[in-house]
C-alpha cells in the first residue's frame, strides 16, 4: 500500500483521538461553572470550545517538541506503531468516559504508544523508571496539591465574605457570594485556554512525528498549517460535543458546588497547572481539576466527600497507562501483520467506539455511571442533607422490598 | 531502576500554587465584600446622607482595586499560557 495512504490513516485516527481528548476534558474547566449556574450549559461548552480552539493556535511553537521519553532512545517510531498506540488511547478514553471516571488523556496517549512499542521492540524499548516518574508520582501529587490549595482557598473565600447574623439583620443584605459567579466565567475560561495550549499540541506533535517518519515532511522543526488547523478544529469540536452530552447527564451531580467553591476550584486548577508547567513538574489537568473539586468540597462547612468514589477515580488513574498500553500492544499485533492488519485494526476501533456511543445513548438519562470527568469527582462531594435524603430513600426502598418478600412468602 | 523525584520543582509548584491562589481568591472575596458593603449603603447615599455617600465611594474604590488585582493576575496567567509572548 502507498505509504502516503498509511500516513493519511494515522492522521485521521490522530484527529479522532484529539476529538475524544476534547470531550473527555470539557468538564475540567466547565463542570464547576455549570454546577453553580455561573454559565448556562450550552454557553459553557461553547466558551470552552472557543478557548481550546484559540489555545491550539497559540501553542504551535511547543508542538514540535513532543517527545515520549518513556520510550527509550534506540526505538525508531513508525506510522504503524503510532496507529496502534492511538487506537489504545482512544478506546481507553471512551471506556473511562462511559464509566464516568475522570482520567488523563495524555496518560492514555503515552500508554497506547508504550504498549505498541512493547509489541514491536519488547520490554527493552520502555523506560519504566521514567514511567513511574512521569505518570504514577504525579498522579499522587496532583490531587494532593490541588486539593490542599483549593481547600485553603475555599476557607479564605468563606471567611472573608462571612457576615454575622446581627449584621445581616441590621443591613438586610446577603453575603453577596453569588458575585463569585462573575469571577467563575474568567477563571474557568483560563482553565479551558490552558487546556487548549497543552492538549491539542500533543496531537499536533504526534501527527508531525508521523509525517516526518513517512517522509511527507522533511524535518520536524515546524508544524504544517493544515495540521494546526485540523487539530484545533478536532479538539474544539470534541469539547463542544462532549460538553453537550455531559450536561444531559449532569442534573443533580454538581448542584452542591456553590459559587465561592466553584471560583476557588477553578483558580486553584488554573494556577496549579500554570505553576506545574512553569517549574517543569508536569501534572495532569484532569487530575488537578478533580483534586480541586474534592478540596473545595471539604473546604465548605457541611461538605462531605464520598471517599469510595474518590478511590474508584484514583484506581482509574493508575489503570489508565497499563490499560491503554494493553489495547495498544494488542493493536500492534494486528498492525504488524501488514496493511490488512492496519485496516482491520482501524475498523475494529471504529466498531468498538460506535458500540460504546450506542450503549451510552441507550441509558444516558437514568444511569448514574454516565457522569463524566470532574462530575465524577464532584459527585464525590455530597452535602450532609443529600446524604440524609439518600439514606431515607434507601430505607424506604428496603422497607418496600421487605414487604414484597413477605408477600411472596405468604 | 533509577527514579528521581524533582523535589525542589515540586516544592516550587506547591508554594506558587498556594500563594497565588490564596492571593487571587482573597482579593476577589474582599472585592465581593466591599461591593456588597457599597450596595448596602446605596439607598441611604442616594437620599443625600453624607456619611453613607462617603462610605459608598470608599467601598467602591476598594472593590475596584481588588478586582483590578484579580484582572492583572488573569492577564499574567494568559501571558504564561501563550508561548508567542516573549518570556
Amino acid at each position: 500500500m502507498d505509504p502516503i495512504f498509511i500516513v493519511g490513516l494515522v492522521v485521521a485516527i490522530a484527529l479522532f483521538f484529539d476529538f475524544t481528548n476534547g470531550f473527555h476534558d470539557t468538564a475540567n474547566a466547565m463542570a464547576t461553572p455549570i454546577a453553580t449556574g455561573a454559565l448556562k450549559p450550552k454557553v459553557a461548552v461553547a466558551i470552552a470550545a472557543l478557548m481550546n480552539l484559540a489555545g491550539a493556535f497559540l501553542s504551535t511553537t511547543v508542538a514540535k517538541t513532543i517527545s515520549v521519553d518513556m520510550i527509550n532512545d534506540g526505538v525508531s517510531i513508525t506510522a504503524q506503531m503510532v496507529f496502534a498506540g492511538l487506537t489504545g488511547a482512544i478506546l481507553w478514553n471512551l471506556t473511562t468516559w462511559f464509566l464516568g471516571l475522570p482520567s488523563s488523556s495524555s496518560h492514555a496517549l503515552f500508554g497506547g504508544l508504550i504498549g505498541s512499542t512493547v509489541t514491536y521492540f519488547g520490554l527493552a524499548g520502555v523506560n519504566f523508571a521514567k514511567m513511574i516518574e512521569k505518570v504514577f508520582i504525579p498522579a499522587l501529587f496532583a490531587p494532593l496539591v490541588a486539593g490542599l490549595v483549593a481547600f485553603i482557598a475555599t476557607k479564605v473565600a468563606y471567611v472573608i465574605t462571612a457576615r454575622s447574623q446581627a449584621e445581616r439583620k441590621e443591613t438586610d443584605i446577603s453575603t453577596g457570594r453569588n458575585k463569585f459567579k462573575i469571577g467563575q466565567i474568567f477563571s474557568s475560561s483560563l482553565v479551558a485556554l490552558s487546556h487548549g495550549t497543552n492538549d491539542a499540541q500533543k496531537t499536533m506533535g504526534v501527527i508531525t512525528l508521523v509525517l516526518v517518519a513517512g517522509g511527507v515532511q522533511a524535518s520536524g522543526d515546524h508544524v504544517e498549517l493544515w495540521v494546526v488547523m485540523s487539530a484545533a478544529a478536532a479538539i474544539a469540536l470534541g469539547t463542544y460535543a462532549g460538553g453537550w452530552r455531559i450536561i444531559k447527564t449532569l442534573g443533580t451531580g454538581l448542584s452542591e458546588i456553590r459559587p465561592p467553591q466553584g471560583f476557588a476550584a477553578e483558580v486553584s486548577t488554573a494556577v496549579t497547572i500554570l505553576a506545574s508547567s512553569k517549574f517543569g513538574f508536569a501534572l495532569s489537568t484532569t487530575q488537578v481539576a478533580s483534586g480541586s473539586v474534592i478540596g473545595v468540597g471539604l473546604g465548605r462547612k457541611g461538605g462531605v466527600v464520598r471517599w469510595n468514589k474518590a478511590g474508584q477515580i484514583f484506581v482509574g488513574w493508575l489503570l489508565t497507562l497499563p490499560a491503554a498500553g494493553l489495547v495498544g500492544s494488542l493493536s500492534a499485533l494486528l498492525t504488524m501483520q501488514g496493511d490488512w492488519g492496519l485496516i482491520v485494526d482501524g475498523l475494529l476501533t471504529l466498531a468498538v467506539a460506535a458500540a460504546i456511543f450506542t450503549i451510552s445513548r441507550r441509558n444516558r438519562i437514568n444511569s448514574t455511571n454516565l457522569l463524566s470527568e470532574v462530575e465524577g469527582a464532584s459527585e464525590v462531594v455530597l452535602s450532609a442533607r443529600q446524604i440524609q435524603a439518600n439514606a431515607k430513600a434507601q430505607k424506604k426502598a428496603d422497607a418496600k422490598s421487605k414487604k414484597k418478600s413477605k408477600k411472596g412468602k405468604k | 531502576m533509577n527514579i528521581t523525584i524533582n523535589w525542589s520543582a515540586f516544592i516550587q509548584v506547591l508554594a506558587a500554587a498556594l500563594g497565588f491562589t490564596t492571593l487571587i481568591v482573597a482579593c476577589f472575596s474582599t472585592g465581593v465584600r466591599l461591593l456588597t458593603n457599597a450596595q448596602n449603603v446605596a439607598s441611604k447615599a442616594r437620599k443625600g446622607n453624607a456619611k453613607a455617600e462617603q462610605s459608598e465611594s470608599l467601598n467602591l474604590i476598594g472593590a475596584y482595586l481588588t478586582f483590578a488585582v484579580c484582572l492583572s493576575a488573569l492577564a499574567y496567567g494568559i501571558y504564561l499560557v501563550v508561548p508567542f509572548l516573549p518570556h
